[in-house]
């Protein structure tokens, strides 16, 4: 297995305060890996380094191709297109669609065809069970379906590597377990999940390691697979998009027909077919 | 360019119609004024043209000059100057009689004492100071010729009324074009921090600072093009009203109306891409 994510002795200093210290771990391709820690831990500052919104101060974040360093803004715009990422207060655009909300991550991936933009999005949307839902603004939608389109705009993609930073933190109870199950299946399915929280059920609900972090530093406690959880066998379904990842400098290649076998976990009136979810034109695409 | 960006601009331009309004009167009023200018300029132009035009020299031929000399000088002038008509001695008595009028004033010169003389209307490219200088001082040259006179004080007032009209055009040009780039670059620096939280969002998204800038060019680009066209709409009613009053007052030809436009369009291009390379980089995290 390759390693998507590599962390080599990264600290990382805000002024006088040490938000992590010397973290070395890796990610391989297809694994779930969950980041268990308090509030200040540096889970955050974690997932910030990852996606290159700030530096390392000493040490080296490699992710995919893109090996440390600071990267130019074009290089960081690629590596950021190679990964989907949820987070906490779900960043949706507040003027626009669940549908344009979804439709705009496939637009920055390069894609500008209706005939390609929209079987995705509704794809991804019944992947999430909101295609009902695609001409409502965010300002329509729970918390729980704010989240659920957040994800739904991570994976329309296809990314070999998900992040979630406390994608469950803003939800009650039965939104954030529904949230959980379906990342805990777009993981079975191939894709990498990188997943920070402070709650200690949400790091047991994943089948993955939990790495446990306090004060920057990575604890001796961290574990393995929970009991009773294994890690997936074989993440075929997007092992070519990680191939994809690996060669092109982490720029992946988004499937032309999204495809992802299974069910999608939370529709109700999803058709087998993505390319029938074409013949329904959302608002102001047709 | 797809239609997602123009989509995208109008959004905006919809959304921030306070913004963009007060983008547009501001380069309406910055245009209307470099279009005045542009209009008198013209104006000027064509009425130096038309004097211009009426520039002539005059040749005064030696009283021994034979009519073979005579048509052999106007066959060299014409080849090396321009169009040459003659005026025998006793025409240009006939045309002196007929300026004085006074029977008594024209029996006390007695003997005709006007010169013949050959009228040259120069080429269009010999109608200014300088070149008019050289071509006398060659004419000069002649034996057949007595003397040379072109009202070169003159020429050279008008040459300077017309260099004078085009450096102030070119100067206020200079002015409004960086008064449109500055309140261009404001606005648009304005319009992307009302939609920073956007911005943010597409960047962490992948966005590349094309995809997000182009947008914001497009409706800087809109907004030139709405703003030229209503400054020249206004100029037409200036053009219109002075002309009632003033005859001979014209509009700008059209080639210079379509650079008018055209030069708006690519000011807000600069402007905008000057703006979107700076505010980009403070913007997206």
């Amino acid at each position: 297995m390759r390693d998507v994510i590599t962390f080599e002795q990264v600290s990382r200093r805000f002024g006088e305060r040490l938000a992590l210290d010397g973290v070395s771990w890796h990610m391989d391709e297809g694994e779930c890996l969950v980041f268990l820690g308090h509030s200040g831990a540096g889970k955050t500052t974690l997932l910030r380094l990852i996606t290159h919104e700030i530096q390392p101060t000493a040490g080296k974040v490699i992710v995919g191709t893109f090996r440390g360093g600071r990267l130019s803004r074009r290089q960081r715009a690629l590596l950021r297109r190679t990964l989907g990422i949820i987070y906490e207060d779900f960043r949706l655009l507040h003027d626009r669609t669940v549908f344009e909300n979804v439709a705009i991550a496939v637009r920055i991936a390069g894609h500008f065809r209706d005939d390609e933009v929209i079987p995705r999005v509704m794809y991804a949307l019944e992947e999430v069970g909101l295609h009902q839902k695609q001409a409502a603004f965010p300002h329509e939608l729970s918390f729980g379906e704010k989240q659920r389109v957040a994800i739904a705009r991570a994976i329309v993609n296809r990314p070999a590597v998900i992040l979630a930073d406390e994608p469950t933190g803003a939800l009650e109870k039965r939104s954030a377990d529904d949230v959980l199950t379906l990342l805990r299946r777009i993981h079975d399915e191939g894709a990498a999940l990188l997943l920070v929280t402070t709650r200690q059920d949400v790091a047991a609900a994943l089948p993955g390691r939990v790495l446990e972090l306090a004060e920057g530093r990575l604890l001796d406690s961290t574990h393995a697979y929970p009991a009773g959880m294994a890690p997936p066998a074989a993440p075929e379904a997007r092992s070519e998009a990680a191939a994809s990842f690996e060669s092109e400098g982490g720029a992946l290649a988004p499937d032309p027909d999204p495809t992802l076998p299974g069910d999608p976990p939370f529709a109700t009136e999803a058709p087998a077919n993505p390319e029938e979810s074409s013949s329904t034109a959302p608002p102001g695409m047709a | 360019m797809h239609a997602f960006y123009l989509r995208e601009a109008l959004r905006s331009l919809r959304q921030h119609r306070g913004l963009a309004t007060t983008a547009i009167l501001a380069l309406t009023a910055a245009l209307t004024l470099v279009g005045l200018f542009l209009l008198l300029t013209h104006n000027a132009q064509v009425a130096l043209r038309f004097i211009g035009d009426r520039r002539e020299m005059v040749v005064y031929l030696r009283d021994e000059v034979s009519d073979a000399q005579r048509e052999s000088l106007v066959k060299r002038l014409t080849d090396l100057f321009g169009d040459v008509s003659y005026v025998s001695k006793d025409d240009a008595w006939k045309e002196f009689a007929q300026q004085v009028g006074d029977p008594q004033l024209l029996e006390a010169v007695g003997q005709n004492p006007l010169p013949a003389s050959l009228r040259v209307r120069l080429r269009a490219e010999l109608l200014n100071a300088p070149a008019m200088a050289e071509a006398a001082r060659q004419v000069q040259a002649f034996p057949e010729v007595e003397d040379v006179r072109y009202g070169a004080e003159w020429v050279s007032r008008l040459d300077s009324l017309g260099t004078g009209f085009r450096q102030g055009a070119i100067a206020m040009g200079v002015v409004v074009a960086l008064a449109i780039v500055f309140v261009l670059y404001n606005t648009l620096r304005l319009t992307v921090l009302a939609r920073r939280h956007q911005v943010e969002i597409m960047s962490r998204l992948g966005a590349t600072d094309g995809f997000v800038a182009r947008p914001f060019v497009i409706e800087a680009m809109f907004e030139a093009i709405v703003a030229a066209l209503i400054s020249l709409a206004a100029l037409y009613a200036i053009q219109r009203a002075l002309a009632f009053n003033l005859v001979g007052v014209v509009f700008l030809p059209w080639m210079w109306m379509v650079a008018f436009v055209g030069a708006a369009v690519a000011l807000a291009w600069l402007a905008a891409t000057l703006a979107l390379s700076r505010v980009l980089r403070s913007v997206g995290p």
